[in-house]
């Protein structure tokens, strides 16, 4: 990939429907890795899928997909291989056939095309069922396909609206673990997802979107730890947390502790790494016995709640 | 009730019901084996390609034969259903039909037999008429029917489905998309009415065993039938595509083309036979394409209004069914615009 030209790049990109607005100025750049795309339905992730597939067209601003205008040519979609949420298959057709007939519309010849199909099925796990008709393939199956076709012409970015919907564990984890190969690969993924602990598994670095408008854009800690109106959490649970409180109370970087339940203490903080630096040494001098000690905020939902419902 | 039971040696009630002391002497029991517990690791290891993207026409060659190829084989493309390609291979089998008279024509020699039946269905400028533009059974039974069935779905399949999405979220143009599309079903069309159309042709000169003066006095003709041929598989394909573009169904849209068809040459029909005044079938595809052929070919007119009326209004009616599907197909899959 060149750094010249970022998979994709929106400036400034706006686009309303009537009086509603679905994207709202949005500016950002995506090269290279897994990036989770968050927010609540009505959020603009759709529109923002659409805009970058050259589908829709912004109002303002511009959207380039490797330094070309989506909406104006379809040149970037070699490169560009897409799973929709809802986009139907060819259900007479068998996988195999259905994946190498997409291959020959990249303009692959056909002994290139079954080569192909036959490697991506071996990849996303269907080589057992690429003679069965994708008619009779389970939704898991049914996503995996549809990843299949978007990689038959290894493309550089990949775009999956919602690839684990509908999907039984088995197929999550399958799919999860497809996606983070890719970004290992050095693709560029954008993934959208609405469950978040399956996102967090995926990656650390997301795009979360809200009423239209862009609100953080990097690493998940990264950006928890920049909501200093939030104070950081540590739950631990403990046989004496009032004895621990105390402890900890007199150090630096605590400034609140409460008692949430029966044998827990929660620490409060404005420097997560700052306090988990003592954490040790207080609990070895208190000399009290502590059974867990978690982060029960520093996680993508507590970051949505946050940053979309204010917290 | 004061004596006491004696429970040793008798049987109780239970085993004297049932029986369940049965057999106790011997008894067995199977008890299943912890099953061998396998696994297997997947290695998952994704290949990069290497390989160089055909061009342009790489990739509408496969949109073509992915229509066309559909109708041969199911295998990896366009779905006709079995009855469909039935029907299209009797259309086609029928349009034959006078291939199999000439050859019977000149099985009879020069006797009476073989007399009628080359008058009947040798070459002349009104059979030549009639085997592209010939109301019954041709245009009233036949082409209109097969234009239903081949291009109905070919693109509201698209727009139900949703599937155009598999086409614009890969390098392919809503122009190569749409022209593909329109050349796959004029292909389909033009195998069945104008190839049966060159080997009526080919045929009577071959069984006749006819030579270059024939060939001179017929090839003109031949070739304003020829054209009159293109012109019907064109004009049906626009118009077929035009309402499958802007239907969901290929039912809706082949039953819209249909009622298009007879509609128009129905209501012109009874105002000529009410006020004999023929403008009206300026708005009948079939009749406008019949009236220029039948000036292609050189025969009397049917029709009383100038063939510039047919002329302009074939224009018309091609030029609204390209933009309309132009601008259905433009706003395929752009959702809210």
């Amino acid at each position: 990939m060149s750094s010249e030209n970022p998979a994709v790049v929106m400036e400034s990109v706006s686009k309303w429907y009537g009086e509603v607005i679905g994207v709202n100025d949005v500016s950002l750049a995506i090269d290279g890795g897994v990036t989770g795309v968050l927010g609540p339905n009505g959020a603009g992730k759709s529109t923002m899928f659409k805009l970058l597939l050259g589908r829709l067209k912004p109002n303002q601003g511009s959207v380039r997909l490797f330094g070309t205008d989506p909406w104006e040519s379809t040149a970037p979609f070699r490169r560009v291989g897409y799973v929709s949420e809802t986009e139907p298959l060819y259900e007479w057709m068998t996988g195999l056939d259905f994946v190498s007939t997409m291959a020959r519309l990249h303009g692959m010849t056909r002994e290139e095309a079954t080569d192909r199909a036959e490697h991506v099925l071996d990849f996303v796990g269907l080589s057992d069922v690429q003679h069965k008709e994708v008619g009779k393939y389970s939704k898991g199956m049914r996503q995996r396909v549809k990843i299949a076709h978007a990689l038959v012409h290894d493309p550089d970015l990949i775009i999956l609206d919602e690839p684990l919907h509908g999907c039984d564990p088995l197929a999550r984890t399958s799919i999860m673990s497809v996606i983070r190969e890719l970004g290992n690969r050095g693709k560029t993924v954008i993934v959208s997802s609405h469950i978040l602990e399956e996102i967090e598994r995926i990656t650390e670095q997301i795009v979360i979107l809200h009423n239209g408008r862009l609100l953080a854009l990097g690493n998940l800690h990264a950006i928890r730890g920049l909501l200093d109106k939030h104070p950081h959490r540590i739950l631990i649970e403990t046989e004496s947390p009032r004895e621990l409180a105390e402890a900890f109370i007199s150090r630096e970087p605590v400034y609140g502790v409460r008692f949430p339940d029966q044998g827990f203490l929660e620490i409060q903080t404005s420097n997560l790494s700052a306090a988990h630096s003592i954490l040790p040494q207080v609990i070895v001098e208190s000399g009290i016995k502590v059974r867990s000690v978690e982060n029960p905020d520093d996680n993508l939902e507590s970051l949505l709640g946050y940053l979309v419902g204010g917290g | 009730m004061s004596e006491e039971l004696d429970i040793t040696g008798g049987v109780t009630r239970m085993e004297s019901a049932f029986g369940s002391g049965d057999g106790d002497e011997d008894a067995q029991a199977t008890v299943a084996q912890n099953a061998e517990i396998k696994g297997a690791i997947f290695e998952q290891t994704y290949r990069p390609w290497r390989g160089t993207l055909g061009p342009r026409w790489v990739r509408n060659y496969s949109i073509y034969r992915h229509h066309v190829y559909g109708l041969f084989s199911s295998k990896g493309h366009r779905h006709y259903p079995v009855m469909v390609r039935l029907t299209i291979l009797g259309i086609f089998l029928f349009s034959l039909s006078p291939v199999a008279m000439l050859f019977l024509a000149s099985m009879g020699g020069n006797g009476e037999f073989g007399e009628v039946l080359s008058r009947l269905w040798g070459i002349n400028r009104y059979n030549l008429w009639g085997q592209v533009l010939g109301f019954f059974p041709r245009n009233m039974c036949m082409w209109p029917l097969l234009t239903a069935l081949v291009v109905g779905g070919m693109i509201s399949d698209d727009r139900g489905n949703g599937t155009s999405a598999i086409y614009f979220s890969r390098p392919v143009t809503r122009i190569d998309y749409a022209a593909m599309k329109f050349l796959s079903s004029a292909v389909v069309l033009g195998f069945v009415i104008v190839f049966s159309y060159i080997l009526y042709y080919t045929s009577a000169i071959v069984f006749k065993g006819e030579g270059w003066a024939f060939l001179i006095d017929t090839f003109p003709m031949f070739l304003g039938g020829l054209l009159a041929g293109i012109l019907l598989v064109f004009t049906y394909t626009s118009i077929g595509l035009a309402l499958s573009s802007i239907s969901q169904s290929r039912f809706f849209a082949g039953v819209a083309f249909l009622a298009t068809i007879y509609g128009t040459k129905m209501v012109a029909f009874l105002i000529e036979s009410q006020f004999d005044s023929s403008i009206l079938y300026i708005f009948s595809p079939y009749d406008v394409l019949a009236h220029i052929g039948q000036w292609l070919l050189g025969i009397e007119s049917n029709y009383d209004h100038s063939l510039a009326f047919s002329v302009v209004s074939l224009l018309l009616i091609n030029g609204s069914s390209i933009a309309l599907l132009a601008s259905r197909v433009s706003s395929l899959e752009v959702t809210r615009e």
